[in-house]
């Protein structure tokens, strides 16, 4: 029998490791082997420039009273090209400027990809190992529903849901949140399903560990890969999606959202005046662009094919 | 200076080396086959058909057999990660008296389950896919005392600390993640987190089936070591003889289901009663043979466990097969099974009875020639020695067999059994 009453030993001189050290390690590798990639770094910092871009736009174009998310109006100063003093990059039509909507807008895409990603993530991550865990009937009656979501576009039905709630960014969000579950709800019901075969599943439950204990500490960490790249891919693709049900009217006019900047500033096109929607329309294929590199990297670094042979 | 009671001295009182700590009794396990769109249930996989045998306090018991005999399925059933479709597993708890209905697993209340649990862990054959790849070592191997409520904190550390060393690793190792180790040293921290409750039993699932040779021995040694330090019961499931003869105290031998022998290992190794023992036995290649004599094997593959031969259910691969091991209409599906050529022209079979039946081909030529090979020495000799009835009708062919008894095991004298016509007749 050791004495257990004696401060225990020094930890071996050369290596101080403990579990942080060595969990801060692990990270590093990872994050190492992310970094690496070229792409995703060029991802990775387009990024952030877009969030700092969110983040500090109260300083970097002063906000609209009342509204910030409204386009402010100068009636003096309508269809100017860009370059006009105090206008860089244009105003539009009806006077709003193009700077103002491109900066405002970027807070306007994260809002709309933050509350749809984490809202279907949650949903979908729920019913999917709700159908992975318990099988049967539910498994069955919830595979078919996530079937005939599959079959329809996400764009069409996004639309039709979003034209039956009516015309809103709100209603935007809503229907993006009731069309994107479903693909996490698959993603996470085939990890549970092969991971509860998996001999430390098995493992935990020799040692009597809780159905709970089990899903929480050895089913979600080893399932949640690939969910954490779909979500990366699907913060580009939301706003995608989003501008797209903007572009076409379900969105209210009016407000700095890249979509209905690019919308308003179509039928300038045609008479030269090209800034209004070439500008929203670049942010919004920076942002996809972005978030899908880095989603890409994720996936390969990811793999844990690769992953656990380092 | 000693804080804490030693637990072996108040458990040693209860527990006496000999006791069965572990009995199965008639366990079944029978996997439904579903088919179609309704997903009814067509037919069951006898993993494991009728099997019982005893544990005893401290001894070692070896499971062979050839892959889907059953063997994983009964060991997942006895470290209760399966529920038996019927019969029961008893394991005695310190209750006190012999075991009875109130020690079924299945049945235990919720103190008894829980001692259940402590004292009965497993070590898998998989060494990388049993431990969790993103948890530590002092978490994968803490984690029973954790749930088990033993320690937390600097003590449990300490605890693991104390656990690696006895499986030959140590303090060094218990912040590394599992792919830094090698196959071995996987299997040491297996064993270590399966030791980390003091149980009375291992279920050992061909703990060594994935390790180099040289590896293998220092795991069995070490097994063996423990096994002594800590009077420790081992069911070793494997298919290698070579480690069960090491390893076992006693030796069951299973095949499609059922157990076909069992008895003292010694004994087994010396005088082998069962046909499908002697082959396995036959099959290992060992340093003595003459390394230019063909190894003996056995003929043809393992029928299917949906529907497994009559009788003895090793009669369609015997050598030594006689009229009474249980020839059945099923032999003869097997046989056309493959035999494209008969198997094609066949159309249907209208049984009377397992025994009995009318088998109907698109020709006359077909159910001729089916008549020639059931006459030739394609078939085994017993097997047409059990035909009372063959004769061809048109595109009809008519065949009886003899019926013959179940065959179960019988004593050979100190706790040797064999499940076979021949046992204790047979040199």
């Amino acid at each position: 029998m050791t004495q257990i009453d004696t401060p225990a030993k020094p930890l071996d001189p050369l290596r101080h490791d403990t579990a942080f050290t060595v969990r801060l390690r692990r990270y590093r590798e990872i994050s190492g082997t992310i970094l690496s990639n070229p792409t995703t770094v060029i991802g990775l910092f387009f990024i952030i420039a877009l969030l700092c871009m969110a983040i500090f736009a109260p300083l970097l174009a002063p906000p609209n009273v009342p509204d910030p998310y409204q386009m402010p109006r100068d009636w003096g100063a309508v269809r100017s090209p860009p370059g006009t003093p105090g206008h860089p990059l244009g105003t539009t039509n009806q006077g709003g400027d193009v700077l103002y909507g491109v900066i405002w807008g970027s807070r306007t895409s994260l809002q709309l990809s933050l509350i749809v990603v984490s809202v279907t993530v949650v949903i979908g991550v729920c019913i999917g190992s709700l159908a992975g865990l318990v099988g049967g009937w539910l498994d069955e009656a919830l595979m078919r529903v996530v079937d005939i979501f599959l079959s329809i576009p996400e764009l069409i039905f996004a639309l039709a849901v979003a034209a039956i709630l009516g015309p809103s960014f709100t209603n935007i969000i809503l229907s993006l949140c009731i069309v994107f579950w479903v693909k996490y709800a698959r993603i996470m019901r085939a990890q549970i399903i092969l991971i509860r075969q998996a001999d430390y599943v098995q493992a935990a439950r020799v040692i009597g560990d809780t159905r709970f204990n089990i899903f929480r500490r050895d089913i979600l960490p080893n399932a949640i890969t690939p969910i954490a790249v779909q979500a990366t891919l699907d913060m580009g693709n939301i706003v995608l999606v989003g501008a797209t049900l903007s572009f076409i009217g379900l969105s209210e006019s009016g407000i700095a959202e890249w979509g209905v900047l690019v919308s308003e500033g179509q039928a300038g096109i045609a008479s030269g005046r090209w800034w209004a929607s070439t500008f929203p329309g670049l942010m919004i294929f920076i942002w996809a662009l972005a978030f899908n590199l880095v989603g890409d990297g994720l996936r390969d670094a990811l793999d844990p094919k690769t992953e656990d042979k380092r | 200076m000693m804080t804490m009671q030693n637990p072996m001295t108040e458990i040693a009182t209860s527990k006496k080396a000999g006791d069965t700590l572990l009995s199965v009794r008639n366990l079944k396990k029978h996997f439904p086959i579903k088919d179609g769109v309704l997903q009814s249930t067509v037919g069951h996989v006898k993993a494991v058909d009728d099997v019982s045998f005893d544990i005893r306090r401290g001894e070692t018991v070896g499971l062979v057999g050839e892959s889907g005999c059953g063997k994983t399925t009964l060991s997942q059933c006895v470290a209760g990660l399966m529920e038996p479709t019927s019969g029961e597993v008893l394991f005695d708890t310190g209750r006190g008296g012999t075991l009875g209905p109130e020690d079924r697993i299945d049945r235990m209340s919720g103190k008894q389950k829980a001692k259940y649990r402590r004292n009965v862990q497993m070590v898998f054959q998989d060494n990388f896919a049993s431990l969790n790849p993103r948890n530590l070592v002092v978490d994968i191997v803490g984690r029973p005392l954790r749930v088990h409520g033993e320690a937390s904190g600097g003590l449990l550390t300490e605890r693991v600390v104390e656990l690696l060393e006895q499986v030959g690793l140590g303090r060094q190792h218990l912040y590394r993640y599992p792919h830094q180790f090698s196959g071995g040293q996987r299997q040491r921290i297996s064993i270590a987190r399966a030791l980390a409750l003091d149980p009375d039993l291992i279920v050992l699932d061909e703990p060594t089936s994935a390790l180099d040779v040289s590896v293998q021995a220092q795991i069995l040694n070490l097994l063996g070591d423990l096994q002594q330090q800590r009077h420790l019961a081992y069911l070793f499931v494997t298919h290698d003889l070579s480690v069960v003869r090491h390893m076992a105290d006693r030796t069951v031998t299973m095949y499609l289901g059922r157990v076909v022998e069992h008895g003292p290992t010694e004994t087994i190794f010396r005088d082998a009663q069962h046909p499908y023992t002697k082959a396995l036995l036959a099959a290992k290649p060992d340093l003595d043979d003459d390394p230019d004599a063909p190894i003996a094997t056995l003929e043809g593959t393992i029928p299917d466990p949906a529907r497994p031969p009559k009788a003895c259910r090793f009669h369609t691969r015997c050598p030594v097969a006689t009229p009474d091991c249980g020839w059945e209409v099923d032999d003869i599906v097997r046989l056309l099974e493959s035999d494209d050529t008969l198997f094609e022209r066949l159309s249907g079979v209208s049984r009377k009875s397992e025994l009995e039946a009318e088998l109907a081909f698109e020709t006359e030529e077909a159910a001729c020639k089916l008549w020639e090979v059931l006459r030739s020495d394609r078939v085994p000799e017993a097997m047409r020695e059990a035909t009372e009835i063959l004769d061809v009708k048109g595109s009809k062919l008519n065949v009886r067999f003899r019926d013959s008894d179940e065959i179960g095991l019988r004593a050979l004298g100190s706790g040797h059994e064999a499940a076979c016509v021949h046992a204790g007749r047979l040199s």
